[in-house]
């Protein structure tokens, strides 16, 4: 259950995760468990991008960690994970999976917004379509600034700027559909989730403003042979061969 | 490996437009960015430059070598069109305000290295000149701590700009494997453009650090500017146009 002092967003989106993980994250959690760590929806491989380099030995916290997997390839990798989400029933999947695969590590029921963690225990903070989307960023990325070690390495991903600008509620169209004037908090109509997304501009902002260096950013692209996904179709793969539906930003804590 | 192609198209230009318009340019009291001519007091991206060693790579007719000049900076322009260089030393006689000027493209200047304290283009190498040999050509005539700015499109622009014409709010051309741009109205003239990935990336290979990006949008008050009419106010209000980059030199 949500605590009094979670954002007012937040009650909003954990119902529509704990839809989402009845739906779809819940049986896909054995998958998504046994995989190698990959990115994004058309799913490219870490050992391709190097997004997070070695991981051996490196404390990790994963910001909106849903059902875990992501901690999961991780710890298997031989890092120490930590994974943080406020969604009940996806954490209770992640349990499940512990129970299963005999892969343990904690998980603790919060918002990114506000982790009861304590500074400067981690090396590594990442989000994949956790706190990235579904937090605010101007109080989630100043909270893994405080999570992590001095040098250590915030890597997250999340939509590209260009598909938020394309998105209708048919999925990604070659037509600009809002303003970028603004944009930060968006509330898509048909479910009532609230999303978060900064322009680069801002978010480099933010990100220097809360003591990171930024390293890179990288535009990702549908493979060749990759077909559409099945449960996130925000995006085709023919759309996501030729303009970036994702992007994974990788900062270092000065 | 300037481009004969780019040194027509602004010889044309200067002809067209920046030649008549450069007593207005250089007579600018405050600094303005981009097409919306945003103030620089709106977005404070310069700071103090009195006392500075400045180079302007794609300075054209060199206004804002003037504006640099007058605030106190130690001045350089260099850019790879005669025309518009000629229009600069016709200002320079007109106003007095006196810097050197160095005919040649900013992927390749006869400069020494660790020269200068700020590097700038505005439009000129950052739209005209290839990136993986300007920004590096930008870092070695930079001291260790020196800062470059650029203005110039944004991706999102880019894409949405049709063969021809005013930009649409339609994906016109793919993001992926964007670098040279051959416009068919430019005559041959080549333009440049990465994703945001590669120019974070171009940057931080050539030893910058990326300390802001300021996207610039048109206020209600713009309007469509008279030469550079492809980019319309409308479009400008509601999508960033152009984007400024601040790196710094590490070291």
């Amino acid at each position: 259950m949500s605590s009094p002092e979670y954002p007012e967003y937040v009650a909003r989106n954990v119902a529509i995760w704990t839809e989402n993980n009845a739906k779809y994250t819940d049986r896909k959690a054995a998958e998504a468990w046994a995989r190698e760590l990959d990115w994004g929806v058309f799913g490219i491989p870490e050992a391709e991008l190097r997004a997070l380099g070695d991981v051996t030995g490196l404390d990790v916290v994963e910001l909106g960690c849903g059902t875990a997997y992501v901690s999961a390839q991780l710890a298997r990798l031989g890092a120490r994970p930590v994974g943080v989400d406020p969604t009940p029933a996806q954490l209770e999947t992640a349990r499940r999976m512990m129970a299963e695969t005999g892969i343990e590590f904690p998980l603790v029921e919060a918002v990114a917004e506000s982790v009861p963690l304590p500074d400067a225990s981690f090396d590594l903070a990442l989000s994949e379509y956790g706190a990235s989307i579904w937090a605010d960023p101007y109080r989630w990325i100043p909270e893994a600034a405080r999570l992590l070690r001095p040098g250590g390495r915030l890597v997250f991903l999340r939509n590209s700027t260009i598909v938020i600008l394309h998105q209708s509620l048919e999925g990604a169209t070659e037509q600009l559909q809002r303003p970028q004037r603004g944009l930060c908090r968006i509330e898509w109509p048909d479910t009532g989730e609230v999303e978060f997304h900064l322009p680069a501009a801002v978010l480099i902002d933010v990100l220097r403003e809360s003591g990171f260096e930024l390293e890179r950013v990288i535009d990702l692209y549908a493979p060749d042979d990759a077909d559409s996904h099945e449960f996130y179709d925000f995006v085709t793969a023919d759309w996501a061969r030729k303009w970036p539906a994702e992007e994974i930003w990788v900062a270092r804590k000065r | 490996m300037s481009s004969p192609e780019n040194v027509r198209l602004w010889t044309k230009s200067n002809a067209e437009y920046t030649d008549a318009a450069a007593e207005r340019a250089w007579a600018q009291e405050e600094f303005t960015w981009g097409v919306w001519e945003i103030p620089e007091s709106d977005l404070g991206v310069l700071g103090d430059v009195g006392g500075l060693d400045v180079v302007e790579l794609g300075c054209g007719t060199a206004f804002s070598c003037a504006w640099f000049a007058r605030r106190g900076a130690r001045v350089v322009g260099v850019d790879p069109t005669p025309a518009q260089l000629d229009t600069a030393r016709r200002m320079q006689r007109e106003t007095g305000l006196e810097f050197p000027l160095v005919e040649a493209f900013g992927e390749d200047v006869p400069l020494p290295d660790e020269a200068f304290d700020l590097a700038y283009s505005g439009h000129g190498a950052s739209n005209w000149a290839d990136p993986y040999r300007w920004i590096p050509e930008a870092a070695r005539l930079l001291r260790p701590g020196g800062r470059l700015l650029f203005i110039h499109g944004t991706p999102l622009a880019t894409i949405c700009y049709p063969d021809a014409g005013p930009i649409t709010t339609e994906l016109q051309r793919p993001y992926f494997g964007m670098h040279r741009f051959v416009w068919p109205e430019s005559e041959g003239a080549v333009e440049f453009q990465l994703g945001y990935g590669d120019w974070i990336a171009v940057l931080r290979e050539s030893g910058f650090e990326v300390e802001r990006l300021v996207e610039l949008q048109a206020s209600p008050e713009s309007r469509t500017h008279e030469f550079y009419s492809d980019m319309t106010a409308e479009w400008g209000r509601q999508w960033p146009s152009e984007q400024i980059w601040v790196a710094r030199k590490r070291g």
